[in-house]
C-alpha cells in the first residue's frame, strides 16, 4: 500500500502521476491520479483514501475466501438478500443484467457452490472506486484491476490513456495499443494443445485466446469480454449491438476479429 | 438464493427483445485478420490479407493492414516464433458437456515457490483460472503477496517495454509452472 509521486524531477513532457498499489480483493489494483505539474491539493488525496476504502469495502462485503464476509454468508444460506448490505442486492441485480446481456455466457450462478459475484465485483469495485477520484484537480485517473481498467480524463489535457493488450500467444508482448474510451477489460479461455511444446519445460503446453470489450463501464465491459472470451465470434456479434462497446478477440489460430469501431490507436501518438 | 428479484424480470425481458435484434450476421461490420500463416482459411467474408494491427497501425475505422506487431515500438522484432502461426487448431471433443466443472493441477516449482493451479471447464472451453495453492516456504503474508503481485509484475514488465501506454490490459499467469499445472488440472477434466 505505497503512493508514490512520480514525474516531477523526470523526463519533462511527463505526465506528473500519483501511483498508488492497493492489494485487495485477491490482487492488487493500481490506482494512478494524473495531476498538473506542482504539489497535488489535498482533496487529491483525500479522494485517493476514499477510492481505497471503496476498494476494500467491497472486498469486505464480498469476499468469497473470508469465512464470514456477507456474500459466504448468503451463498451459506444464513443470510437472505435483505439481510445483506445494500451493495449485495445491487451487485446481484446488475449481474442478472450482465447475464441476460451476454446471453448467458457470464453466469455468476453457474460457479461452483452458489452464486459467486467475484467477475463481476472486480469491475464493479474499480469503477465505483474511480468515481471517487473525479474532481477538477486532475487530469484523469486509472483504475487498474488486474488487467481490467477504468479510467476518465487522460494523462494530459485532450489525449487519451493508451493502454496496451496482451499478445496472448506471445505473453511478454503487446498485441496492440489502444485509445481508452473509459473502461476496458480483457477476458482469456485456454485451449489444450499437445502439439504445442514448452521450450523450457518440454512438456505439452496450453495457450490461451484473449478478449477484450471497452465501453463507459467496466463491470459490463467485463461481463461482456468473458462472453466474447469463451463463445467467440457469436459473442462479438452480441457487443456489436451495445451502443458504445467495442471488442476484439484474438482466437486460438491468431485470427483477429474485431467490431466496427473498436478503438485501436492511430499511429500519431 | 440464487437469483435476484423477480422485479428486474421486466428490464430482462426486455433486454432480450433488444437483443433479438442485433444477433443477426448483417448488421455486423466485423474486422477479420486471418493468423499470419494460418493452414486455415477464415470462414467469415471479410478478410484483410497481412498481420495483425500493431500500435503503428491505421485508426479505429480503417481496417489495419500491413503492420506486424512484432514491429511495433513497443515489441522487440525478436518475439520468438510461436508456434501456433503454423499449427492447427485442436478441434474440441465432440461430445460437449455445458455444466461447468473444476479441479486443482499438480503442484509444481516455479521461481518462487511451489504453485498449483485451479482451473473450471465449461463445456469444451476453460473459463476460469486461479492460482490453487502457492508455497514460498510457509511465510503466510509473503505468500499472499507473491499471489497478488503475480499479474501486476507482468504487467508492469510489460508497461516498461512500452514508453507510452499508461496501462496494460490481459489475462496473465502465464509462467511455465503455471501452464504445467493448469495441464494437470485439465488432464483431471478428461481433457487430452
Amino acid at each position: 500500500m505505497t503512493s508514490v509521486l512520480r514525474g516531477a524531477g523526470e523526463a519533462a513532457e511527463r505526465p506528473q502521476a500519483i501511483h498508488h498499489l492497493e492489494h485487495v480483493m485477491g490482487t492488487v489494483v493500481t490506482i494512478d491520479v494524473y495531476t498538473d505539474a506542482g504539489t497535488p491539493g489535498a482533496e487529491v488525496y483525500r479522494n485517493l483514501a476514499r477510492a481505497r476504502a471503496i476498494l476494500q469495502r467491497a472486498d469486505t462485503v464480498f469476499s468469497t475466501w473470508k469465512v464470514n464476509s456477507p456474500i459466504s454468508r448468503l451463498r451459506r444460506g444464513e443470510i437472505t438478500c435483505e439481510q445483506a448490505p445494500p451493495e449485495v442486492a445491487e451487485v446481484l441485480e446488475q449481474c442478472e443484467t450482465a447475464r441476460e446481456m451476454s446471453c448467458g455466457w457470464f453466469d455468476p450462478w453457474a460457479m461452483p457452490g452458489g452464486v459467486d459475484p467475484t467477475g463481476y465485483v472486480k469491475g464493479w469495485a474499480a469503477q465505483r472506486a474511480l468515481s471517487a477520484l473525479a474532481s477538477t484537480e486532475i487530469r484523469g485517473a486509472i483504475v487498474n484491476a488486474a488487467g481490467d481498467i477504468a479510467s476518465i480524463g487522460g494523462p494530459e489535457f485532450a489525449k487519451p490513456f493508451r493502454i496496451g493488450i496482451v499478445d496472448p500467444s506471445s505473453p511478454g508482448h503487446l498485441a496492440c495499443v489502444v485509445e481508452l474510451p473509459g473502461a476496458i477489460a480483457t477476458s482469456g479461455t485456454y485451449e489444450r494443445g499437445h502439439h504445442l511444446i514448452d521450450p523450457h519445460s518440454g512438456q505439452p503446453t496450453a495457450r490461451v485466446a484473449s478478449a477484450s470489450v471497452s465501453g463507459a463501464d467496466l463491470g459490463l465491459a467485463d461481463a461482456l469480454a468473458t462472453a466474447v472470451a469463451v463463445a467467440g465470434e457469436e459473442a462479438l456479434a452480441l457487443v456489436e449491438g451495445f451502443y458504445g462497446y467495442e471488442a476484439l478477440n484474438i482466437a486460438f489460430d491468431g485470427t483477429w476479429r474485431w467490431t466496427a469501431n473498436f478503438p485501436f490507436a492511430s499511429t500519431s501518438s | 438464493m440464487r437469483r435476484t428479484p423477480i422485479v428486474i424480470l421486466g428490464t430482462v425481458a426486455g433486454l432480450v427483445g433488444v437483443l433479438s435484434f442485433h444477433t443477426a450476421p448483417a448488421h455486423l461490420t466485423l474486422g477479420v485478420l486471418p493468423p499470419a500463416s494460418a493452414p486455415r482459411s477464415s470462414p467469415t467474408t471479410s478478410v484483410v490479407a497481412g498481420s495483425p494491427p500493431g500500435p503503428g497501425s491505421h485508426g479505429a475505422n480503417s481496417p489495419p493492414t500491413s503492420t506486424s506487431p512484432t514491429t511495433s515500438k513497443s515489441t522487440p522484432a525478436t518475439t520468438p516464433a510461436t508456434t501456433p502461426a503454423t499449427t492447427p487448431a485442436t478441434t474440441p471433443a465432440t461430445t460437449i458437456p455445458t455444466a461447468s466443472r473444476s479441479a486443482n493441477g499438480a503442484e509444481v516449482n516455479y521461481n518462487y515457490g511451489i504453485l498449483s493451479v485451479s482451473v473450471t471447464v465449461t463445456g469444451a472451453k476453460i473459463t476460469k483460472v486461479g492460482i490453487a495453492s502457492l508455497d514460498d516456504g510457509g511465510n503466510f503474508r509473503s505468500q499472499s503477496i507473491d499471489q497478488q503481485s503475480i499479474p501486476v509484475l507482468e504487467q508492469q514488465a510489460l508497461q516498461a517495454q512500452s514508453a507510452n501506454i499508461q496501462g496494460v490490459s490481459g489475462a496473465s499467469y502465464t509462467s511455465a509452472g503455471f501452464s504445467q499445472s493448469l495441464q494437470a488440472a485439465l488432464t483431471q477434466l478428461g481433457f487430452s
